[in-house]
């Protein structure tokens, strides 16, 4: 313990406290800048100086980095050391005078203006390093530094290049005490159209502003204590210690009686189709992006702009992009003319622009949906009937320079239109999930002609599928609308709970005798349904019931005749064949 | 060049020694063969190279040898002043490469002053 | 060993070899040759002899005579008459300013004799590129007398009791930083010694000569601190632009290795040393000893606050004992001839003599070393020769731009740490700039100022926005628009930078502009109230003026000041006085340089 005496108060502290950790403790305040309680001091800005008299002499100290030593006599506020704060303060107000926490400092020192000539008026970097410290020492980018000496000393990446080693976690803007550095700026991303989710992905993050629940997570791939076990920078400052690096996925078995199948979809893949420019364009997006741009949630806060920036003042919106079309999709995605003309309604609300939206048909089925069509018509929204052929960006009037020009037949007008847009939006064909042939598999169901999960019966059990107890809802069974969804949702939770404890099973199924049954496993292979599995400890192959279809193709293959169809046993069919014959 | 020990130092002073003593201007006799048009003409190089080859072969490391113009006494060149420290400088003239080499020896070496060759002993000093 | 007779010891320091030093001995060589002496003469190229203005030069040994701005055309003439005939050559001799009679022997130029060669004893006297020679002069017996005969703690004593105070600026006691740093986590860590050959004030060159005349003797006063401390490996940090010192240092060590006086079990005696150098980056900055440790390590080249010192926590935060070059080459002779010796040279809190580079308005510049306690006035007039063009003395600037005036009334002063940190400069790394009449101290101040604002590292706000601030106001001034605040401003700001800032750098970058406030006030108030230059090299602030008497009755208005006039601005017809037109004139002074009559003349 060392003994000294603070503002002329007798103090006592652990060796090793600094000036600033013994007055804050004391509740003494000391201005500061550069200084940080999760880094380690760096003393540049100048601004905590206190007198400080050691072994006789006085001296002035920065308090953030000096360690108390025995004896100390120090004065956090005399004349000598308000002089020399005021005068680095007025000194950064000069260099930095965009900087609003040191026009705040300055207000509680009582200094109007700084007597020094300025140069920028929207600088705001004080140079207190608190960014690049971070970025050097905590979470081991080592993507930002300073650059260049004296007057010209800043903050940059290597030649002030597009950083690969920046991992965009936003550390460095955190920690800047006056908001002069910002994400956009250092990786050079303005706003990034073609990924889902847009923008930088950063290792910790809430995955969209209305995500359930509406907290954030850690991306293993991107945080950096997962590559370099150093960081966890987040783990210091988050209050109620919520946060554990170490835990790991985990894999529960759950034992269920009935299952509803409701994994969604996807949209059609457009990058491969040339003529509309998906990928190669800027500013063509697909229907799920141009959703993320008008979020409230999403890059740019829910503004319409274009990759570099600006508004656009013409838009098309292209349906039936692999939908209706015998080159991909022959079925109607049913949802596109619906949510087209909602995108052209927002538009039309916050921007000027024009909208063009280009159709084969307007499919207004539902409740309400023929009236907002109508009202899209009186919104001035141009619906020109004929499928877009072409979105290219080869002007061939001057009209059309720097813009992307759709071609399409109007055939209700009867001729080929060329219509310049800023920004074009494609309906993708609504498909099902990659996996949804596995996933059927799974679970005993097939797949119908247009790939999604069969149902029981197309009209008379939408819901049901051929294997009792699993059910299907939403758009995996095929597209449809959210009402229907919704519908369809509560139809199946509905015949799940009726359901009682029994479900009900063909009765033409299969059985394995496991006293006939050679342990072959021929059986396993041929069953389309994955219905037969191999009983280790018995050795013998064994039949699950509910995923049975009695289709009988185990029976036919079993050598040992250990198979057997309820209702087509030898005996039976003999019998019936003699029973038909006399 | 092999590491030194610390004998080798001493050894690699003393075989410099007469380089340094020569720089310092420190030396117990200072020799100067007068270098006149007219001691060059009567043969003063040839003195010189005598004497140097004589010094190198006694492997001297304290005597200085240099050179002046005419000392205004042409007729009697080739010419050479020894003086050695603490005492009064010694004109030789006449001097012919035996001659030589036979002062540096008993002079130099030996302490004596050899008369016969001797000029006068002089009071002038230059060194 | 050839019997030469006779040494021609030629200057290859930096200056005289951009002089074509190395072109003189190849003609001397060849001279040598024709003349029939290659056996008894020896041209030998030494390190810079200090009397650089006069350079090349050479020194013939044993005669001692010396010879100075010499000329490929002199040389044919020089070897015949001197060498060959012995009659040393009047017209290349030095003679001393307001004289007529040359000074032949070296010995007898007072530039010399006031001079007392310890950092510089070998200076002139042998070829660095030679091991041998260094060891013929007595070289490495002190790291002999250091293995054998003392131990580590010996060594500490004898160094502390000399007295020698660190050469590179501050002063510290150099015994005192060996003890702390061998105390420090004492045999339970790795050491370094390091040495600060980063020599950043612009003029100055004593480490450049040290180590371009005489590199083992910091090698060997190295290699006695890591004995001292316990260190085995040692660092030279040498700017960058020091090529031949960089080259002689290199061929220095490689030699030394050679022979076992580094590495491994050196002289039989079990002591490892290895010294690595580094070479610099341009950087003022890198001087000061934290940022050096930065920027050896790899990292920005900044300085960091202190304590922890390095001699705590240094290199790779192990205790690290960091000295300058010339403070290196001390060592050795104390080692050999005694802390007793070496005491008895100086002033009783400054031991042993210094090294000073003696340039600006003097007569004799070059590199003198003088035994600590000397009187400016000393240096100035016996050594330095005086101001030339029989101008008057007005200031001497020492330590560089973190250093101070010292003006005409305080010539007495004896040169030592702190008179010199009293009268508000300080010792510094030796540099001594001399001014006279036709010198602005705020001119100077301004000059300083450029350079140390350039050299900032911008680490921290005092010293970066400070020292730019401060270059403002004075620019400002010595264009004729500076206001009183103004004034105030900046004795104000050079106040508040100076207690503030981080480092050395920044703690002294206002010391010339306090120590020209203290001294010569009135210049810039002149300057501010008048609008006016005193010493007239404020160019923006002259006013010249045409004397119609002198232009007429001398000059007969030869018109030649209207035909230079770039602007255009001067009227007149022949015989007829003529006039410049203020309005126009953009005070270039080419009128006032051309008029052959002095017609012109400024306010």
């Amino acid at each position: 313990m060392v003994k000294a005496i603070l503002d002329k108060q007798s103090i006592e502290v652990e060796e090793g406290t600094t000036i600033l950790e013994a007055a804050t403790e004391r509740g003494i305040t000391i201005p500061t800048l550069c200084y940080h309680p999760l880094l380690e001091p760096y003393s540049a800005c100048r601004i905590c100086m206190v007198e400080v008299e050691e072994r006789g002499k006085k001296d002035l100290r920065t308090a953030c980095n000096t360690a108390i030593t025995e004896g100390m006599v120090i004065e956090t506020s005399s004349e000598n050391a308000i002089r020399a704060r005021r005068m680095n303060l007025e000194l950064l107000m000069a260099q930095a005078p965009g900087a609003e926490v040191l026009k705040e400092m300055a207000f509680e020192m009582g200094i109007t203006k700084s007597r020094f000539p300025v140069t920028d008026e929207t600088e705001k970097c004080i140079l207190c390093g608190l960014c690049v410290r971070v970025c050097e020492d905590v979470v081991g980018a080592h993507a930002i530094s300073f650059v260049n000496r004296g007057a010209d000393r800043c903050v940059s990446t290597p030649y002030g290049e597009s950083s690969e080693f920046c991992i965009s976690c936003g550390a460095c803007a955190y920690f800047c005490p006056t908001g002069s550095i910002s994400l956009e700026e250092l990786t050079g991303a303005k706003i990034v159209h073609t990924e889902l989710p847009l923008g930088p992905s950063t290792a910790v993050r809430v995955p969209f502003m209305q995500s359930i629940p509406n907290v954030p997570f850690i991306d293993a791939e991107a945080c950096i204590n997962f590559k370099t076990d150093g960081c966890k920078l987040c783990e210091k400052v988050c209050e109620p210690q919520a946060i554990n690096h170490e835990m790991k996925d985990e894999f529960i078995e759950v034992d269920i009686g009935t299952a509803i199948i409701a994994t969604g979809y996807e949209l059609l893949d457009v990058s491969d189709m040339q003529n509309y420019g998906y990928g190669r364009f800027d500013n063509v997006l697909s229907a799920l992006e141009f959703e993320h741009l008008c979020n409230a949630g999403g890059p740019t806060g829910g503004k319409i702009l274009l990759k570099n920036g600006e508004s656009p003042q013409s838009l098309a919106i292209i349906h039936c992009v692999g939908s209706r079309d015998k080159n991909y999709k022959r079925y109607c995605s049913r949802i596109c003319c619906m949510y087209a003309m909602k995108f052209a309604h927002l538009v039309k609300e916050k921007t000027d622009a024009d909208v063009f939206e280009f159709y084969i048909d307007i499919r207004s089925f539902g409740k309400g949906y023929e009236e907002f069509y109508n009202r899209m018509l009186e919104e001035r929204v141009n619906f020109i009937r004929g499928k877009a052929a072409e979105v290219s960006n080869a002007a061939m009037v001057p009209e059309e320079e720097g813009k992307l020009v759709v071609r399409c037949e109007d055939t209700l007008a009867g001729f080929i239109r060329r219509i310049p847009v800023d920004m074009v939006i494609l309906c993708p064909a609504v498909v099902p999930r990659e996996d949804v042939s596995e996933v059927g598999k799974l679970f005993g169901v097939t797949l119908s002609e247009d790939g999604f999960l069969k149902e029981l019966h197309p009209k008379l059990a939408p819901l049901s599928t051929s294997s009792d107890g699993i059910f299907l809802a939403g758009t995996c069974q095929s597209p449809k609308d959210i009402p229907d969804t919704v519908a369809q949702g509560a139809g199946a939770a509905g015949a799940v709970l009726s359901l009682g404890d029994a479900v009900y099973l063909e009765p033409i199924n299969s059985v394995i005798d496991e006293e006939k049954c050679v342990g072959c496993r021929i059986c396993i292979g041929v069953c389309a349904y994955d219905a037969i599995f191999f009983d280790d400890e018995k050795k013998v192959s064994k039949i699950e019931e509910t995923l049975c279809k009695g289709c009988g193709a185990c029976v036919a293959a079993c050598p040992s005749g250990a198979s057997t169809q309820n209702g087509f046993t030898d005996a039976q069919l003999l019998a019936e064949v003699e029973g038909a014959l006399i | 060049m092999t590491k030194l020990k610390i004998e080798d130092l001493a050894k690699i002073q003393e075989k410099t020694k007469r380089l340094t003593n020569l720089r310092d201007g420190a030396g117990r006799v200072k020799i100067t063969v007068h270098m006149g048009t007219c001691g060059i003409a009567a043969g003063a190089r040839n003195i010189m190279s005598s004497l140097l080859s004589e010094m190198e072969k006694h492997n001297i490391s304290d005597v200085i040898v240099t050179t002046s113009g005419c000392a205004g006494l042409c007729s009697r060149e080739p010419m050479a002043t020894v003086e050695i420290v603490g005492e009064s400088p010694v004109k030789y003239v006449d001097l012919t490469e035996a001659k030589i080499v036979e002062i540096f020896n008993k002079h130099v070496l030996g302490g004596e002053v050899v008369t016969d060759y001797a000029l006068a002993v002089g009071s002038e000093r230059t060194h | 060993m050839k019997p030469y007779r006779m040494h021609l010891m030629v200057c290859a320091g930096t200056a005289c070899v951009s002089n074509k030093s190395y072109k003189i001995k190849k003609v001397l060589e060849e001279e040598i040759k024709k003349q029939g002496l290659e056996d008894e003469v020896a041209v030998v190229t030494t390190g810079c002899n200090g009397f650089c203005a006069q350079g090349p030069l050479m020194v013939v040994q044993p005669d001692g005579v010396f010879y100075q701005l010499l000329k490929e055309e002199d040389i044919p003439h020089l070897v015949e008459e001197h060498f060959l005939k012995g009659r040393p050559v009047k017209e290349k001799m030095y003679v001393p300013p307001e004289e007529k009679m040359p000074i032949p022997t070296m010995d007898n130029i007072d530039f010399f004799k006031y001079q007392r060669l310890i950092a510089l004893r070998n200076r002139g006297l042998i070829d660095p590129e030679k091991i041998d020679e260094y060891i013929a002069r007595d070289g490495y017996n002190a790291l002999v007398k250091a293995l054998t005969e003392m131990s580590p703690d010996d060594i500490i004593r004898e160094v502390k009791t000399s007295g020698l105070r660190g050469r590179g600026g501050a002063g510290f006691p150099t015994g005192l930083k060996w003890e702390l740093t061998r105390a420090s986590e004492n045999g339970e860590v790795e050491k370094y010694i390091v040495c600060n050959a980063d020599e950043g004030d612009p003029g100055a060159f004593m480490d450049r000569s040290i180590i371009e005349s005489d590199p083992h003797s910091v090698l060997e006063g190295m290699a006695i601190g890591a004995r001292a401390i316990g260190a085995t490996k040692g660092f030279i940090y040498i700017r960058h632009e020091y090529p031949l010192a960089l080259e002689r240092l290199n061929k220095a060590i490689k030699q030394a290795c050679e022979y076992g006086l580094l590495g491994e079990n050196i002289l039989d005696t079990g002591f490892n040393f290895d010294v690595d150098v580094h070479r610099g980056a341009g950087a003022f900055v890198c001087g000061e000893e934290t940022a050096l440790l930065a920027a050896l390590e790899g990292r920005f080249g900044e300085p960091r606050p202190r304590p922890p010192y390095p001699v705590e926590k240094g290199l790779w935060g192990k205790p690290t004992n960091i000295n300058n070059v010339e403070t290196w080459a001390n060592v050795p002779i104390i080692i050999s001839r005694g802390s007793k010796w070496f005491s008895e040279i100086g002033t009783e809190t400054s031991k042993g003599t210094k090294v000073f580079s003696l340039v600006g308005k003097i007569n004799n510049t070059g590199l003198v070393e003088v035994p600590m306690g000397i009187t400016m006035r000393d240096i100035v007039y016996k050594i330095g020769g005086g101001i030339p063009d029989g101008k008057e003395f007005k200031a001497v600037q020492t330590g560089g731009p973190s250093g101070g005036c010292i003006p005409k009334a305080l010539l007495d002063l004896p040169v030592d740490y702190e008179s010199l940190t009293d009268a508000g400069s300080m010792m510094g790394s030796g540099g001594m700039v001399v001014m006279d009449e036709e010198t602005c101290m705020v001119d100077v101040a301004r000059y300083f100022l450029t350079f140390t604002q350039d050299e900032s590292c911008g680490k921290c706000t005092p010293c970066r926005e400070g020292t730019k601030r401060m270059l403002e106001i004075l620019t400002k001034i010595t264009q004729g628009e500076g206001t009183e605040e103004d004034l105030q401003l900046l004795e104000e700001l050079a106040n508040e930078v100076k207690k503030s800032a981080l480092c050395g750098l920044g703690k002294t970058a206002p010391n010339p502009v306090l120590t020209t406030l203290r001294y010569f006030r009135d210049e810039y108030e002149t300057h501010i109230r008048e609008k006016k230059c005193p010493a007239h090299v404020c160019r923006k602030l002259n006013v010249y003026t045409i004397d119609p008497e002198i232009c007429v009755t001398k000059g007969h208005g030869c018109g030649v000041c209207m035909r230079e006039c770039p602007e255009g601005a001067i009227a007149g017809e022949k015989n007829k006085p003529h006039r410049i037109e203020q309005d126009k004139c953009i005070k270039c002074g080419v009128c006032y340089e051309v008029c052959r009559f002095k017609a012109i003349y400024i306010q």
